[in-house]
């Protein structure tokens, strides 16, 4: 194992870690949940935030790079702090998702807030085509709501509350019959 | 016949206080004075098969596990990835304390005593209403240690991944769980002999662990009344593309697949006509407009060449040119490909870029002829299923739409301008 | 614990009725019947198999799809098909997709020529390729550390080089990044690749990915020869093979024994080859006008034997470093035989009594390397192999990981006292298979300072008295294993480069002055001449030093009286003696440099012409 320099960690980070790290039967299996508290403190899984995750988690930077790299919601790069991911799947590009992801790109424009991407399917076909926004369910959307989802983002509002997947009925008519 | 989303949109459903008032954790308490045997064989007369894609038999699944007093786990599977499918989001959303019951009712037939539900990181707010209805179970000691004095303990942790669907794929799944990249694990040792830490796993699909309950209750035999010989019970089923009324419906299956497309669904458009269907999620070999008329359960898609799979039907109506279906699926499967073994890791990466030259006009119609055998080389030759997952759509396609493939091909090469013998400008260089 | 001890099981491969181990996995069941299934992810030597390539994939009677063979273990009556046509096209299939990314530069690339995927592209391939788009590009190449240059574009991503840095030296290091087609090898954060057995990986590269930064460029497979010998650069004693390219070693490769190194090198002992040539002492030297001067080899060997015979029993001799059993005794023979002194010693610390030096070589108390691996538990004690003995770290680690092999770390202090002793004991019998310690198998890994010092003898026979409770030496597969200071220091010890036994540990007459008593004699002046053979001068030296050395070091450069230019390994025709009492071949690889003469004949030169000097001075 290669000598490392002590690594200062925040201390909320650390208890939170050790929080999930005490879930398993073995500790590794934390990985996810740490890095996620780890990104959500640096903004992305920066080389510092690697090392801090691996300080408390008796891991190597190494592994746990390998680990953030492979998933889809671990940023290995810096971004915005808005995650808009618009689902570009086939159900929803069935419906214009490429559209509204070619809207909203160009809306965010270079506004370093937003981390605007193209996502695989979200799981949320019924009300295509939609986003998750910051890990809300937001659809079907049109191009006409681009600008007012991102003015609710940048005002701290919640995003476009009645077009949000909570509040929507089954489909099925007889469910609730 | 509602069994999984009987009054699902009922107010508060989500909190114990609602699901107790409705009949909740009453299949547990019965399950708990039973023998975990007489459980298990409810689960195996009920006929319930996995709701996951693969259609293994529920009951059977968990007495493959071995007995005796060793540390045993069962995961559910929440990582619901599937184009198309969403069916185990609106249960967990609207009623996450079924999924528990199940979960516990199960694990006490499988002699587990650590449980996980791993559900995928996007679906956030069902995590957190997951984890609040567990806090609620284990307030009044559905889970932890001697569960209603039955001597049963059982632990659950709501895992939350980050984003890959290679993860739904159960060893993957278990990887990913480890803490590590979810890379499936070559196959034999099963799960239910060496699975999550190496001791014997059950792994199950939400939906198949939210039916347990109302078969304890209704009695396995009753279940298996519902359904077809070989394909029991209801099913939930993803409607999602061209159709008027997308969403999930509970259907008992066996039923005319029309009647999910057009009669609850509300089929295409007006004045659209289907062009194909997926059944079974973007991985199941395509259907055409003709085979709406098949009942809809395991066998018979299985039978026309395709397969249920998660139960995630995709309408593509005529509006749609096939290329950009192929392309789509094409795309994610190279996306998600875990890289570890070669067929998959370059199949689904050359196949986008045949597909690629097809669409700006840079191919000839030999190209599919190598398209379709790279498919045949993916197929069976993969570590786990995600190859074939996109060569079977990928081979369907190709095979049932040639016509129009070639035709796109021809148009596409006249309106770039190129001529045969003419460098393609895409293969001077370019990285991808 | 129980080693696996296969049955033979009969299974048809190709029509063929072919004997094999049972459970083997079918690529090497196969071999026993002459049957090559290609393989690039497999290599046993880092574990289960991952059957990730898809190359070895074959047809089994009786199963719809076709199965991997390196994962696949093989049953008797199993019925094999590696030619069939349905498994020929899966095998083409699979090379195709390996080279569509494969940048195909096998004539500027290292590997070409002893290259797996190049073989196997020939032996399996369908010779042509449909793929016509771009292929991946990286920036190449690139250095992945001082050692190791890495080029991405060649790499198939087999998964070896990740492996080993992850299940073998467990380094976690190297890890692979991104996924899907985007996958591919890296650092963290770039960094370079630095660990103990870093090497390792270029060898496990299946194609010219991984390439070492020393043989970049300098050969090409049909320029150079292989010649297998030992590494004696520390007491692990790895089986090497070395490339040798116009009497100049080329690369250090590892020579596959399991009862010695697994397969495995450490960085030095891999990277140290072109220092072995560099710098070296080539002639015989002598102080004249207070600075070495080269000299003819007769005037040298002239003034030694006349300097040597001038002190008689006032020399004394130190051996280590790389010095063979034949010097050992060459040594024995010139200072005990010859010179009449008992002052020779081999051992860094000092002497035991003989007595503790019989005792511990007990035939039946010895336990060999693989024993490291099965035992229930290893007591390391006073040793710390990564620095001692690096190679039988991954031993250990693997014993641990793959056999659940317990390790019990342990200083001289909790061997001595009493109560901790008790406890370590407890530790050990506790991953025994039964609570009153029946059946346990311990192996005392220790390092020979473990006997330094005063309280040395005492630590010694508290560890005879463990290895008494604990029964190790009527236990099979326990036992101690010692790791000397030097290289060959078992060996030595037993050619009789000891102060109180002969060859074979035999009685002497006398006791001499060990190590630790030779330096302070020859301070003092009570010794007029010290021989050294491969080891450097004591601090103070008052009398005439005669060295053999391949490089001149400080303290010989200031001192030394006579220095005889000395062999490096791969020059050097021999034996030596393993740790675990292995006897192992050294055998010339590369021409003398200079005038460099074979050690141990030189030795008996001079044995003969000090004899002849002594025979004189006594006849006269």
């Amino acid at each position: 194992m290669s000598v490392t320099e002590p690594v200062e960690v925040p201390a909320e980070l650390r208890t939170e870690i050790e929080r999930h790290m005490a879930l398993y039967p073995d500790s590794r299996s934390a990985a996810l949940p740490a890095l996620k508290a780890a990104q959500r403190v640096h903004g992305w899984c920066s080389p510092e935030a690697l090392e801090q995750v691996a300080a408390v988690m008796g891991v190597t930077p190494a592994y746990l790079e390998s680990v953030a790299s492979f998933y889809d919601m671990l940023e290995t790069e810096p971004v915005g702090k808005h995650s808009v991911y618009v689902c570009t799947n086939i159900s929803c590009s069935l419906r214009g998702a490429d559209e509204l992801f070619a809207a909203i790109k160009d809306a965010a424009g270079s506004d370093t807030e937003f981390n605007v991407r193209p996502f695989e399917c979200l799981g949320a076909c019924d009300i295509a085509p939609m986003a998750s926004v910051d890990g809300v369910y937001v659809g079907p959307l049109s191009i006409d709501d681009v600008p007012r989802l991102l003015d609710d983002l940048r005002a701290d509002r919640p995003v476009l509350p009645e077009k949000q997947l909570s509040k929507r009925a089954c489909a099925d008519a007889e469910a609730n019959a | 016949m509602k069994l999984l989303f009987k009054n699902i949109d009922e107010p508060g459903l989500a909190t114990r206080e609602v699901y107790e008032q409705r009949g909740g954790y009453a299949s547990l308490r019965k399950a708990l004075a039973m023998e975990p045997e007489a459980v298990l064989a409810e689960l195996e007369a009920s006929g319930l098969r996995g709701r996951g894609g693969a259609g293994f038999a529920m009951g059977k699944k968990v007495s493959f596990l071995p007995k005796g007093s060793i540390d045993k786990y069962l995961v559910c599977n929440a990582d619901e990835s599937e184009p198309g499918t969403f069916k185990d989001r609106e249960l967990m959303q609207k009623s996450p304390h079924m999924l528990i019951e199940g979960i516990v009712i199960a694990s006490y037939a499988a002699g587990a005593n650590r449980s996980f539900i791993y559900i995928r990181g996007e679906y956030v707010q069902q995590a957190d209403l997951l984890d609040a209805a567990l806090a609620e179970a284990r307030d009044a000691g559905y889970i932890g240690e001697n569960i209603l004095g039955s001597g049963h303990s059982l632990s659950l942790v709501v895992h939350r991944g980050a984003g890959a669907y290679i993860c739904g794929e159960e060893t993957g799944l278990l990887d990913s769980l480890e803490g590590k990249r979810g890379n499936p694990r070559l196959k034999p040792p099963f799960p239910a002999n060496q699975g999550l830490y190496q001791g014997p796993t059950l792994i199950n699909n939400v939906e198949t662990l939210a039916t347990v309950p109302t078969i304890i209750d209704m009695g396995g035999a009753q279940y298996a009344e519902l359904g077809t010989e070989t394909s029991k019970g209801t099913k939930l089923v993803s409607v999602s593309g061209h159709v008027q009324r997308p969403g999930n419906y509970e259907i008992e299956l066996g039923i005319p697949s029309r009647e999910i497309v057009y009669g609850l669904a509300g089929g295409p458009p007006e004045g659209r006509q289907v062009k194909c269907w997926f059944p079974g999620g973007s991985s199941s070999p395509v259907l055409i407009k003709d085979d709406l008329d098949l009942p809809y359960d395991f066998d018979s898609m299985a039978k026309a060449g395709s397969m249920l799979g998660s139960g995630a039907i995709i309408v593509v109506d005529d509006s749609t040119p096939i290329l950009d279906v192929a392309l789509k699926v094409a795309k994610f499967y190279r996306h998600e490909s875990c890289g570890k073994c070669t067929p998959c890791r370059e199949g689904t990466n050359w196949t986008v870029k045949m597909l690629e030259r097809v669409q700006t006009g840079e191919a000839t119609p030999m190209d599919l002829e190598i398209m379709a055998s790279v498919q045949e080389h993916i197929i069976g030759n993969c570590l786990c299923v995600l190859g074939d997952a996109m060569a079977m759509p990928i081979g369907s396609l190709i095979a049932k739409f040639r016509g129009e493939f070639e035709a796109h091909i021809e148009q596409a090469r006249a309106a770039s301008g190129l001529t045969v013998g003419t460098p393609a400008p895409a293969l001077a260089g370019g990285l991808v | 614990m129980p080693r696996p001890t296969p049955r033979t099981i009969t299974f048809t491969i190709d029509g063929r009725e072919v004997q094999a181990p049972e459970n083997s996995m079918l690529v090497d069941a196969a071999k026993h019947g002459d049957v090559e299934i290609p393989v690039f992810c497999y290599e046993p030597k880092l574990g289960n198999p991952v059957g990730a390539c898809r190359m070895c994939l074959v047809e089994i009677e009786g199963i719809p799809k076709l199965q991997t063979g390196c994962s696949t273990p093989v049953k008797d009556g199993m019925v094999v098909n590696t030619q069939s046509p349905r498994v020929k096209t899966a095998q083409q299939a699979v090379v195709e997709f390996l080279l569509i990314n494969h940048p195909l530069d096998c004539p500027v690339c290292d590997k070409g020529g002893e290259c797996p995927l190049q073989d196997i592209t020939f032996g399996w391939g369908s010779g042509i390729s449909r793929f016509v788009e771009p292929k991946r590009h990286f920036v190449k190449p690139l250095a992945l550390s001082e050692k190791v240059a890495i080029d991405r574009e060649r790499c198939i991503l087999c998964y070896r080089c990740v492996r080993f840095s992850q299940e073998i030296s467990e380094d976690y290091q190297l890890v692979l990044l991104e996924r899907g087609a985007h996958s591919y090898v890296a650092t963290f954060d770039g960094r370079p690749y630095e660990a103990p057995f870093s090497g390792n990986i270029v060898e496990l590269c299946p194609v010219g990915a991984l390439t070492s930064r020393g043989y970049r460029f300098r050969a090409r497979p049909w320029d150079v020869e292989d010649s297998g010998t030992i590494c004696t650069l520390c007491p692990s004693q790895c089986n090497v093979k070395l490339t040798v390219r116009d009497e100049r070693v080329m690369r250090v490769l590892a020579r596959d024994n399991p009862e010695v190194d697994d397969g495995w090198l450490c960085d030095r002992g891999r990277f140290a080859y072109p220092k072995l040539a560099e710098d070296r002492v080539t002639e015989p030297m002598i102080r004249d006008g207070g600075e070495l001067r080269a000299v003819s080899w007769e005037r040298a060997l002239d003034e030694a034997a006349t300097l040597l015979a001038r002190a008689g029993a006032r020399t004394g001799a130190l051996a280590g470093g790389g010095a063979s059993n034949e010097e050992g005794l060459a040594l024995h023979h010139l200072i005990r035989e010859t010179l009449g002194s008992q002052n020779l010693d081999s051992r860094v610390a000092g002497t035991l009594p003989l007595e503790l030096h019989r005792a511990l070589a007990e035939p039946a108390l010895q336990a060999k390397v693989p024993d490291l691996e099965f035992a229930h538990a290893v007591l390391v004690l006073d040793c710390d192999p990564i620095a001692d003995a690096p190679i039988l770290d991954l031993r250990l680690r693997k014993g641990v990981r793959r056999h659940g092999m317990k390790l019990v770390p342990a200083t001289r202090e909790q061997l001595l006292d009493e109560g901790k002793r008790r406890e370590l004991i407890e530790q050990l019998r506790a991953a025994g298979p039964a609570a009153d310690g029946s059946g346990l198998e311990v192996v005392v890994l220790w390092h020979e300072r473990l006997g330094a010092g005063p309280d040395g003898e005492r630590a010694v026979r508290a560890l005879l008295d463990l290895a008494a409770t604990l029964e190790l030496a009527s236990t099979e597969g326990a036992g101690l294993l010692e790791v000397p200071a030097h290289a060959n220091g078992r060996g030595l010890r037993e050619a009789g480069v000891l102060p109180n036994a002969g060859p074979g540990l035999s009685d002497v007459d006398e006791d001499g002055l060990d190590a630790t008593g030779i330096a302070s004699a020859f301070a003092q002046g009570e010794l007029s001449c010290l021989y050294l053979l491969g080891v450097d001068p004591p601090a103070n030296a008052a009398g005439a030093i005669v060295a053999h050395a391949a490089f001149l070091t400080d303290a010989l450069r200031e001192q030394a009286d006579i220095v005889f230019p000395a062999e490096a390994y791969p020059e050097k025709e021999g034996t030596v003696t393993h740790p675990d009492g292995t006897v192992q071949r050294v055998r010339r690889a590369v021409r003398h440099l200079g005038e460099i003469r074979d050690e141990s004949q030189l030795l008996g030169e001079l044995s003969e012409r000090v004899a002849a000097r002594v025979g004189l001075a006594v006849s006269a």
